[in-house]
């Protein structure tokens, strides 16, 4: 009888599903209810988590909870801690979210709700889980060893070095574009910039609570912070309607920037307790608060998707970025589905905490179902949106248009009707000064949240509020990155520079830490820099670079597990992991070629730079804006080399890996495992 | 506050044993309660074998332990995209 019930739920829950994916698909000409987006995403999730989780634990992983994990064998109560699976869950999830699930989605709302919503659901399922599950699980029967060590150890000592230039890669990027986010986001707005400034003290006063006044106490150092934060989030609206005031936070781009920079060199070099580690635990707290606010919201309101199933810019003539649907669909959502990130995690500090095996599908597989729920409610935020809006925030003057008369007839022009009376009332309602030409996906988030917020509480009333609170959780949440980030890509950076001379490698050395920092800063504020400067956005060039770097360490992760997967045998089920590396190979290596190669200079790198010397040449650039053009060819062409050094090394590592395949495959090399040798838990069984 | 205060603040009953079981969870995930799982252990581990991490200095302070931890957490890579 209980199986029977178990049965039938299952079968209710799958036909919810497939009527949500349906209803998705094929829903045309009728409004379209955002919880058909919830119930498919949630229902898909269970039937993945419940079926193909399962399956990959049993048959192609096969966990075995008799296996002593490390945390059990090597148990220190410092690194290897066992940690109930709950709370492991959490420590993770906390860890994988990111910006990147709430602006790869909203950025890839251009090419309509379709595409986008279906690759976050099934790359998610089929891809980004299963990479986090599996790197997890290898990690554990490995002590914890790192994706980079993993790599150097089972597929070729030169994967390692791949790895980590990678890793130094992306992070430079990375840190670049999401800097590019909050820039774009605060450009003359006094409010929001305010507001962010604050959390600096704020977070600093956290620091010493936890430090001196009451060592450890981390809840109650939060509850304060958050207190704090809101009063600033208030005080923003008084600043900003105070002129005077008012003139001391709007700032321009070249000057956020800067002020980015500066900060992001002081968070690596400060004590982490003063700065980093306060901030780092409000945004944890605030962006765990919005995503289940976000959800109640949703499913409250039940907001109407506005936003066609596909829009023209499929072809590839895109405001928000250039580029066709494959494969810059693929490329733009990144972390919201496949994130090569999070194997970082997944080979840190998660698997040295995890009690048994077992406990790997929730937490590997299980943390990346609830990362891409929340890149399914950022397309939900961006789709409510009328695309006129959409569209009139997310494209770059250069595209559009300056001023909002040119900006709405181009936009109308497409066919998606807007007034610019509509954005300047818009702009007004939330308390800014404009919302045209904010490119970075951070306003036109802010603005779905604060629309759905202030219909749940507050009415229009509070949508500024509403609107500068979103503000200031992504900020927060990308500062936090920036942060994070950057001190880690210092200590990359005296690793490497250790190998030349001995002392750099002393990581509490200070001239060492100044130089690394400084670096590594230089490094991303360079890219940053660019972004801000670039007529066409700096979105359009920087964010494909970096969902390419990303899907990049992605593929390296899957060719670690699917090589493993080799050794062990596995040949039978390899195309759980085979499948999605060899489809984000495809996205990767397409999508590099295009942007190093496409003859649309909005595309290619190579185009661009040419359109611009022959600009120069035939006299068409003012004399005094050569300089300038210059700058801006050097910087495709800087572009056009990152881009083909990271393709370059998936090249080399697939090649790498296929060699060992084929001699593995061929019995010319007796495959060898580095697992550790297996240890019977002395723990009684059971979750 | 612990699990015991919260306990008399809710009285009793299923919906006190869900606000005391999240309350706990909130405490773990934060690191709220690292200082006294360290404890614990401490107290544990040392008579049976003996081989106390920290060596000769001890048991680690609140403060030292606090400062410890986030040495540990922010060396690697602890914050995604």
């Amino acid at each position: 009888m209980k199986k029977l019930l178990t049965i039938l739920a299952w079968t209710a829950i799958s036909l919810a599903g497939a009527g949500g994916l349906a209803a998705i698909a094929f829903e045309r000409g009728e409004p379209l209810g955002a919880t058909w987006f919830i119930v498919a995403a949630a229902c898909t999730y269970l039937v993945a988590y419940r079926f193909y989780s399962a399956f990959i634990s049993a048959k192609v992983l096969a966990l075995d909870n008799s296996r002593a994990t490390p945390a059990e064998r090597l148990d220190d109560g410092r690194d290897f801690v066992p940690t109930n699976k709950w709370v492991l869950m959490g420590h993770h999830f906390a860890a994988i979210a990111g910006p990147g699930p709430l602006v790869g989605p909203t950025l890839a709302a251009q090419f309509g709700y379709l595409p986008g919503t279906l690759w976050i659901i099934v790359g998610a399922v089929l891809g980004g889980c299963v990479q986090d599950f599996v790197i997890l699980f290898l990690s554990i029967r490995r002590n914890g060893k790192s994706l980079g060590q993993m790599a150097r150890e089972e597929v070729s000592r030169r994967g390692g070095m791949i790895a980590l230039l990678a890793v130094l890669a992306i992070m430079v990027i990375l840190l670049a574009v999401v800097g590019l986010v909050i820039v774009n986001a605060l450009k003359s707005s006094p409010w929001g910039t305010f507001t962010l400034a604050m959390t600096i003290p704020i977070a600093m006063l956290m620091g010493v609570y936890m430090r001196y006044w009451r060592p450890g106490r981390v809840l109650e150092a939060s509850a304060i912070g958050f207190a704090l934060i809101i009063f600033a989030l208030v005080a923003g609206q008084w600043v900003a309607e105070a002129p005077g005031w008012a003139r001391v936070f709007t700032l321009s781009g070249p000057a956020l920037a800067a002020a980015i920079i500066l900060y992001g060199f002081a968070a690596s070099a400060l004590p982490v307790w003063l700065l980093l580690a306060p901030r780092d635990y409000l945004s944890a707290f605030i962006k765990v608060g919005v995503v289940f606010a976000l959800a109640a919201g949703i499913l409250l309101v039940r907001p109407t998707i506005q936003m066609p199933a596909l829009t023209r810019f499929i072809d590839g003539t895109g405001p928000v970025f250039a580029g066709t649907i494959f494969p810059f669909c693929f490329i733009t959502i990144a972390c919201g589905a496949v994130s090569g990130f999070h194997a970082l995690i997944s080979s840190g500090t998660t698997p040295k905490m995890i009690t048994c095996e077992g406990h790997a599908r929730l937490v590997g597989y299980g943390s990346m179902l609830m990362e891409s729920f929340v890149a399914v409610m950022a397309m939900v935020a961006a789709c409510a949106l009328a695309p006129g809006v959409y569209f009139a925030i997310n494209s770059p003057a250069g595209i559009v248009g300056a001023s909002p008369e040119a900006a709405a007839a181009t936009i109308s022009s497409w066919g998606y009707a807007v007034e610019a009376q509509t954005m300047t009332q818009l702009a007004r309602q939330v308390g800014e000064e404009t919302l045209l030409n904010r490119t970075g996906g951070a306003p036109s988030l802010a603005v779905g949240m604060a629309q759905i917020f202030s219909s749940t509480i507050g009415g229009p009333r509070l949508l500024g509020i509403w609107y500068h609170f979103a503000i200031m959780f992504e900020a927060l949440f990308i500062l936090t990155v920036l942060d994070a980030g950057t001190r880690v890509g210092r200590f990359m950076v005296q690793e490497l520079l250790g190998h030349v001379w001995k002392p750099m490698a002393r990581t509490g050395w200070y001239p060492s830490i100044l130089a690394s920092s400084a670096l590594i800063v230089a490094a991303w504020g360079y890219f940053l820099f660019q972004g801000v400067l670039d007529p066409l956005g700096g979105i359009n060039s920087l964010w494909p670079l970096f969902g390419i770097a990303n899907q990049l360490l992605a593929t390296v992760a899957l060719v670690v597990a699917t090589t493993i997967l080799i050794k062990m045998k596995q040949l039978r089920w390899v195309w759980v992991t085979l499948v999605p590396m060899v489809w984000l190979v495809t996205i990767t290596m397409t999508a590099s070629f295009q942007k190093i190669f496409h003859a649309n200079p909005r595309i290619g790198f190579l185009a661009q730079a040419r359109v611009l010397r022959e600009q120069i040449a035939s006299g068409a650039v003012a004399t005094n804006l050569i300089g300038v053009t210059e700058r801006l060819i050097f910087n495709n062409l800087l572009d056009a080399v990152v881009t083909a050094l990271l393709a370059g090394m998936v090249i080399f590592l697939l090649a790498e890996a296929l060699y060992e395949w084929y001699r593995i495959l061929s019995a010319r090399k007796m495959p060898a495992l580095r697992e550790a040798p297996y240890v019977a838990t002395r723990w009684a069984e059971g979750d | 506050m612990n699990g015991e205060t919260v306990a008399r603040l809710f009285g009793g009953g299923a919906f006190l044993q869900v606000v005391h079981r999240a309350w706990w969870w909130l405490r773990q995930v934060s690191g709220d309660a690292a200082y006294e799982n360290y404890l614990r252990r401490v107290a544990t581990a040392r008579p049976a074998g003996g081989s106390c991490p920290h060596g000769a200095g001890g048991v680690l302070t609140r403060e030292e332990f606090f400062l410890d931890a986030l040495r540990r957490r922010y060396s690697g890579v602890s914050r995604c995209c």
